[in-house]
């Protein structure tokens, strides 16, 4: 017997018993927009994951000043800059396991070039802050050592400041004022795109030396820093580091263990794995709900073809009698079975896609629709009919053809 | 064309056995007419199963076109029933889901025929039982008498030598059921065999052969002249 026509056999007995059909796919339509899901959140987790550490580098940590509210009274979070290029140093020299610090000082100012103008934020620092911070160059050059050293007046500009001071001309050699100080552009960060909170390329990186002698010279005086990105040699050293920088900071700023702390140590990292935790938890749920719901399903719809076999003995017969052989009726009824579990399959891919769209829609939540779950949700459903269906098939297709025919 | 040599079958039902069929030997040429009677309980349905083989006698042996098919597995067996044997039966037993030609299609469905080859033998067969005009009509949109006609011509569509028909005007009123025959007998005027089994006195003279059951046994055989 042709394929087609088991097929098209198997479509009219469903048809006729359409509600059936759909109530016992409900175990499988359930299950697999279950998997849809499931895989999206860990998908969209992974994903938001790399594009943070893209974006911030990884294994890093952040220090910087924190206004201390000794005398009652908090001085906000920019009022006081307590950190020093010496406390760099300083954890430099003790704490082997960094590997390096990109100190820095920032400002958001008025940028002014080509007759254009734009407020952007400039950071001065030094070269580690491309590297920590997984920035690569578009065209242009990181910093010299004189330049640094004598805090000249260059800058490199990010993608979005380009366009809006140059379009498309080529800022190479041109002068930029910023907050009327003119600087040379030696180089272009290559784009890294925005995220929800801001767009990193809006950016201008010039010389430590330079952005507190020209820039910031009245908010950071001497050698004080607004805050360091501190990359670590490996990421299983990120936990401890945090603590001996605690540790070393309030013995050089002089703070007792329990006293409250002018610096503020943040651990990127922990911020992502506990964002992975959580997704994880979330994906074993639904893991368990998927597999559940697709055993459940499998068994209704082993009931049911149990079912449909007994209620269509007499026909089984008819059709042995006109010559179906034992594995025309097997496939038939494998068919059958395969169909439903088929018909459950798509309706929860539309399901699985429609709540993975909903819910990164209405309640923010970083889901990525993965086609490989899609590809797998098929398997599963195809695979679940198969295995559940063989059974009343094979009983189908064992019937003795007079006793079928016989069959009240 | 059929020879069948001491054929018995016996049921087993717990603790008792009831034989069905008891050393029956019986041959029928090509072309034949025959009536099988009987009360009910004679074996007559049981030794028209063995024909059809539907089913498979306890005892004895069965040559069909000189082949012994008592060695024959499901596969073959479904094969000659599919190739050589058409069913008519009392209830009609047609598929309720399926039009008038895609029941008559179903036996060359089986048997792989091209949707175009079978197409055109089934409107042949559904053409040759007067049914041209009503082949996408299902089952319940039809009277009693155009399903049998549908079954007849399901039974015919694969060009088999022999039709077995059981009872085949046992749901049908007298009108109906003269048709029906009429039919039957024209079918065997082309050289099909039929074997039709039957309780009624009047639909058993359109046989030229009658035989009578009893008991499992067949205790007449004999020739039927027609007028």
């Amino acid at each position: 017997m042709l394929l087609i026509d088991l097929i098209y056999l198997s479509q009219k007995s469903l048809r006729s018993n359409i509600l059936r059909s759909i109530l016992t796919s409900l175990g499988i339509i359930i299950g697999v927009s279950s998997v849809i899901t499931m895989i999206s959140i860990g998908s969209g987790a992974r994903e938001e994951v790399e594009k943070l550490i893209d974006r911030f580098g990884s294994n890093n940590l952040i220090l910087r000043s924190q206004s201390s509210s000794s005398r009652g009274v908090s001085m906000g979070s920019n009022s006081i800059n307590t950190l020093t290029l010496s406390d760099m140093e300083n954890l430099k020299n003790e704490l082997p396991a960094i590997k390096a610090i990109a100190p820095q000082v920032s400002l958001s100012t008025q940028i002014l070039a080509n007759n254009n103008n734009w407020l952007s934020s400039v950071t001065g620092t030094n070269n580690e802050y491309f590297e920590l911070g997984n920035w690569s160059f578009e065209t242009g050059r990181k910093f010299e050592e004189d330049e640094l050293l004598s805090g000249k007046r260059v800058a490199i500009i990010g993608k979005t400041v380009q366009k809006n001071l140059f379009e498309e001309n080529n800022p190479i050699d041109e002068i930029i004022r910023i907050n009327k100080v003119p600087f040379t552009v030696i180089g272009i960060l290559e784009a890294k795109g925005g995220t929800a909170w801001r767009d990193l390329d809006d950016t201008i990186v010039v010389p430590l030396k330079a952005a507190k002698q020209r820039l910031v010279g009245k908010k950071f005086p001497g050698d004080q820093i607004r805050s360091m990105t501190i990359n670590v040699s490996s990421s299983d050293l990120l936990s401890k580091t945090e603590k001996d920088i605690d540790t070393v900071m309030r013995k050089l700023h002089k703070i007792s263990a329990n006293g409250n702390p002018d610096f503020v140590v943040r651990n990127f990292a922990q911020f992502l794995n506990a964002r992975q935790e959580s997704s994880k938890v979330m994906s074993i749920l639904l893991a368990t709900v998927a597999g559940i719901s697709l055993i459940v399903g499998g068994i209704g719809i082993m009931n049911i073809m149990l079912v449909t076999v007994t209620e269509r003995t007499k026909e089984i017969g008819v059709c042995m009698s006109v010559g179906a052989k034992k594995k025309d009726i097997l496939y038939q009824f494998l068919i059958e079975s395969l169909m439903i579990s088929l018909i459950g399959g798509g309706i929860g891919i539309i399901l699985g896609i429609g709540v993975v769209y909903g819910v990164s829609e209405y309640f923010n939540w970083k889901m990525k629709l993965d086609y490989i779950s899609i590809l797998l949700s098929f398997g599963f459903s195809s695979s679940i009919g198969i295995i559940f269906g063989f059974y009343p098939a094979r009983k189908a297709s064992n019937l003795n053809p007079i006793d079928a025919l016989r069959y009240e | 064309m059929i020879e069948i040599n001491d054929v018995s079958k016996e049921y087993i039902m717990g603790d008792n056995s009831l034989l069905a069929l008891n050393k029956v030997s019986i041959k029928i040429d090509n072309g034949e007419f025959i009536s099988i009677m009987g009360a009910s309980g004679s074996g007559k349905s049981t030794l028209m199963n063995i024909i059809g083989c539907l089913d498979i006698p306890s005892s004895g042996n069965y040559n069909f076109n000189k082949k012994d098919i008592s060695k024959f597995n499901s596969n073959q067996l479904a094969e000659l029933r599919n190739n050589e044997i058409g069913f008519v039966f009392q209830n009609f037993n047609l598929l309720p889901r399926l039009s008038a030609l895609e029941n008559v299609t179903l036996p060359l469905m089986y048997s792989g025929k091209s949707p175009k080859n079978r197409n055109d033998l089934a409107i042949k067969a559904l053409e040759e039982v007067g049914l041209k005009d009503r082949i996408h009509h299902r089952p319940n949109q039809l009277s009693g008498g155009q399903q049998q006609r549908v079954s007849i011509a399901r039974a015919i569509a694969g060009t088999p030598n022999i039709i077995l028909a059981d009872e085949p005007t046992g749901a049908l009123d007298s009108k109906t059921s003269s048709e029906i025959m009429k039919i039957l007998k024209l079918l065997n005027n082309k050289k099909i065999t039929i074997i039709l089994v039957t309780h009624e006195q009047d639909i058993a003279l359109y046989g030229e052969r009658i035989i009578n059951m009893k008991d499992g046994m067949i205790i007449e055989d004999k020739k039927n002249v027609i007028n």
